[in-house]
């Protein structure tokens, strides 16, 4: 059974279609991360699932029951907000409480569940505090809490690390990470942050204008990006982009003399005199031995730490690898650098689909 | 070094304002309290120095205690009544509808008109032989003849909050308005998936964003209350026998009306004084409520 089904799910603001056809399925204690740039509709879509918003056509259902038209306090999910969203003259214990105790919980019961969720949050020295005593990571804290208590169906987060700075933010998503290993409910949740949702999600729907434009697991996505928008997306520094065209024994670097070999499966299937847009992994790069490389040209070396950034170029066409931080670069140097025939992504340049 | 620098500056920059306050306020001011201890008329005699005569006559009198708690009332009465039209009218306001920018616009209207235009409205209104009230009650069958709203005791003060009321609601709307924009919308969408009902809206969602704005309201409309003067000289001068009488109309009623200037500047600093505890009084209360939504 599925946990959260979005069903062709259209929104529109008068003649402006905002979400055009969305379709997911969640299995029970599914981590799907909406990931997309801004104003693809991700938020738009969440409050959808929420009930803060009416779609246009389609239909939601938790489990099997139709949630259209169901407030959002009947909907059993809980929503953890951006801008954290904590009732300013509350107490932590009320805030974390507040859902219950609307829903007329018993004050002890109440009690257990917000102690309960604050200790796994390590909050609990905070609980007799004013939202306006805390820091922004204490806050989205209590936010948490306040979904968890609720023990909810479905939990729904918009952006809520975005407010954080650069360390809280990891330290988030590693708790974010437990909590979800922990209680294994499912989750949807909204970013534009790619690394969080390589790193939190079991699926990742990328959006844009509206659509979903590939939706699979973090490794699909990454290692199989569907189109050429999801292989930009994704990947930090970004993927290689090369014009090619394709040849008898390869495929041939526009304005180099350089073919690059392919997997015989590939080179079957593609015409030859075919133009392509061929994507490579800053990371798939190797300082090479093997019988065809890319001289590049470096422009740029930084060291990162871990590894090196060499920004150059290869005939007209610009190429970034990360190599390893003891690796041999310096900028005006001409590297070479060679490519696995697997770890090329292959584009049609018309309809930007992946064809390898 | 560049402390003292600084407010030495601000000291600067303050002067020419400094000199036009003492010009119009401090000057009169202190004329006032030197008036207040003697006994001249308006017109004619210097008049000469009576110590704290003047002081003990006016509040030892029956007149002060009655035109007080007339004050008193009026200020009670039409400061509450405006605090929750305006409120309600700011809540309707904030809701989407079809005409909403209209009739924001509109609202504003009764408070924009000058006090006198509008006193001078509602005199129309209230006008015992072709008034709109009473042709409205009587087409509608709720009253059998005409009436003297302004006439008779019993009802010139009710009509009077009525009208001022209708003045000063959209003052407190406004501001009730602007801090009801100012509500994340998110903490109303949290407030929705919690299961808040409207009155738990208002008062976990909405209260802690309007309390501080409201307060500086109730502030400004209190104290404006406690010197009403104007819409009441118009509709009644005070009066059917002295039943709208407030200590601004006593005041000028004293200095002007019966020439007594001494007795008068007497009247007029104790009323000064207590309009000035109020503003302390309500500074502390602002300050405290100032920010309880940070
Ligand atoms: N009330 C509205 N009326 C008209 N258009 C709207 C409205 N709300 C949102 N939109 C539009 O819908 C689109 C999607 O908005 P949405 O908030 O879902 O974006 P998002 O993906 O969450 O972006 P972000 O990452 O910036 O939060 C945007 O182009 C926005 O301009
Ligand atoms: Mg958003």
């Amino acid at each position: 059974m599925t946990a959260l089904t979005i069903d062709n799910i259209g929104k529109k603001y008068g003649d402006v279609e905002t979400l055009k056809g969305i379709d997911i399925a969640l299995e029970p204690g599914e981590f799907l991360v909406l990931l997309g740039s801004s104003g693809c509709g991700k938020s738009t879509l969440l409050n959808i699932i929420a009930g803060l918003l009416e779609a246009t056509s389609g239909d939601i259902r938790i489990g099997d029951r139709s949630i259209l038209g169901v407030h959002p306090k009947d909907r059993d999910i809980a929503m953890v907000f951006q801008s954290y969203a904590l009732y300013p003259n509350l107490t932590v214990h009320r805030n974390i409480g507040f859902g219950l105790e609307m829903r007329k919980v018993p004050a002890a019961t109440r009690d257990k569940a917000v102690r309960d969720a604050a200790k796994l949050l390590q909050i609990e020295n905070l609980l007799d505090r004013k939202p306006g005593q805390l820091s922004g990571g204490q806050r989205q804290r209590v936010a948490i809490g306040r979904a968890l208590v609720r023990d909810p169906k479905v939990f729904l987060f918009d952006e809520p690390l975005s407010n954080l700075d650069a360390k809280l933010r990891m330290e988030m998503r590693t708790e974010l990470k437990r909590l979800h290993q922990m209680m294994k409910t499912t989750v949807v949740y909204v970013t534009h942050d790619q690394i969080e949702a390589m790193t939190l999600a079991s699926r990742i729907a990328v959006m844009r204008n509206g659509r979903i434009e590939q939706l699979g697991t973090p490794e699909a996505i990454y290692n199989r990006p569907e189109t050429l928008y999801v292989a930009t997306f994704v990947g930090a520094p970004p993927i290689n982009l090369l014009n090619v065209t394709k040849v008898a024994d390869g495929l041939h670097l526009d304005g180099t003399e350089i073919v690059l070999p392919l997997t015989a499966g590939t080179a079957a299937t593609i015409a030859e005199g075919r133009k392509l847009v061929a994507g490579i992994r800053p990371e798939s790069l190797k300082l090479g031995q093997d019988a065809v490389t890319l001289p590049v040209l470096c422009e740029v070396v930084e060291l990162t730490g871990p590894e090196l950034v060499v920004t150059g170029y290869v005939g007209q066409q610009k190429l970034i690898a990360t190599l390893a931080a003891n690796s041999r670069a310096s900028a005006g140097a001409l590297l070479s650098l060679s490519v696995a025939p697997d770890a090329l992504h292959l584009f049609d340049p018309e309809t930007e689909r992946r064809i390898n | 070094m560049s402390g003292t620098w600084l407010t030495t500056r601000a000291w600067l920059l303050m002067l020419p304002l400094l000199i036009v306050m003492i010009a119009v306020i401090g000057w009169p001011m202190m004329d006032t309290v030197r008036l207040s201890f003697t006994d001249s008329k308006l017109v004619g005699t210097q008049g000469s120095f009576v110590g704290l005569d003047n002081y003990v006559r006016m509040l030892s009198s029956t007149n002060f205690t009655r035109t007080l708690v007339t004050t008193l009332w009026f200020a009670l009465i039409s400061v509450t009544a405006e605090m929750v039209i305006g409120v309600l009218a700011a809540l309707l306001l904030n809701q989407e509808f079809y005409g909403r920018t209209v009739l924001r616009a509109l609202m504003i209207l009764p408070w924009a008109l000058p006090t006198i235009v509008n006193a001078t409205l509602w005199r129309l209104i209230y006008n015992p032989e072709y008034g709109a009230l009473n042709a409205a009650l009587t087409q509608i069958g709720l009253l059998d003849a005409y009436r003297s709203w302004l006439g008779e005791p019993a009802t010139a003060m009710i009509a009077l909050i009525a009208a001022d009321c209708w003045k000063n609601f959209p003052l407190v709307a406004l501001i009730a308005l602007a801090a009801l924009q100012a509500v994340p919308r998110d903490i109303v969408s949290a407030s929705l998936v919690d299961g808040a009902n409207a009155w738990n809206r208002f008062r976990y969602v909405v209260l802690p964003y309007l309390a501080g704005p409201l307060v500086v309201a109730l502030v400004l409309r209190t104290i404006e209350a406690f010197k009403v003067f104007d819409i009441i000289w118009v509709m009644t001068r005070g009066g059917p026998a002295n039943s709208t009488r407030t200590l601004s109309i006593l005041v000028y009623q004293e200095a002007f009306s019966f020439q007594r200037a001494g007795s008068g500047a007497s009247l007029a600093l104790i009323v000064t004084l207590m309009v000035t505890l109020l503003a302390i009084a309500y500074g502390t209360v602002v300050k405290k409520f100032a920010g309880s939504a940070a």
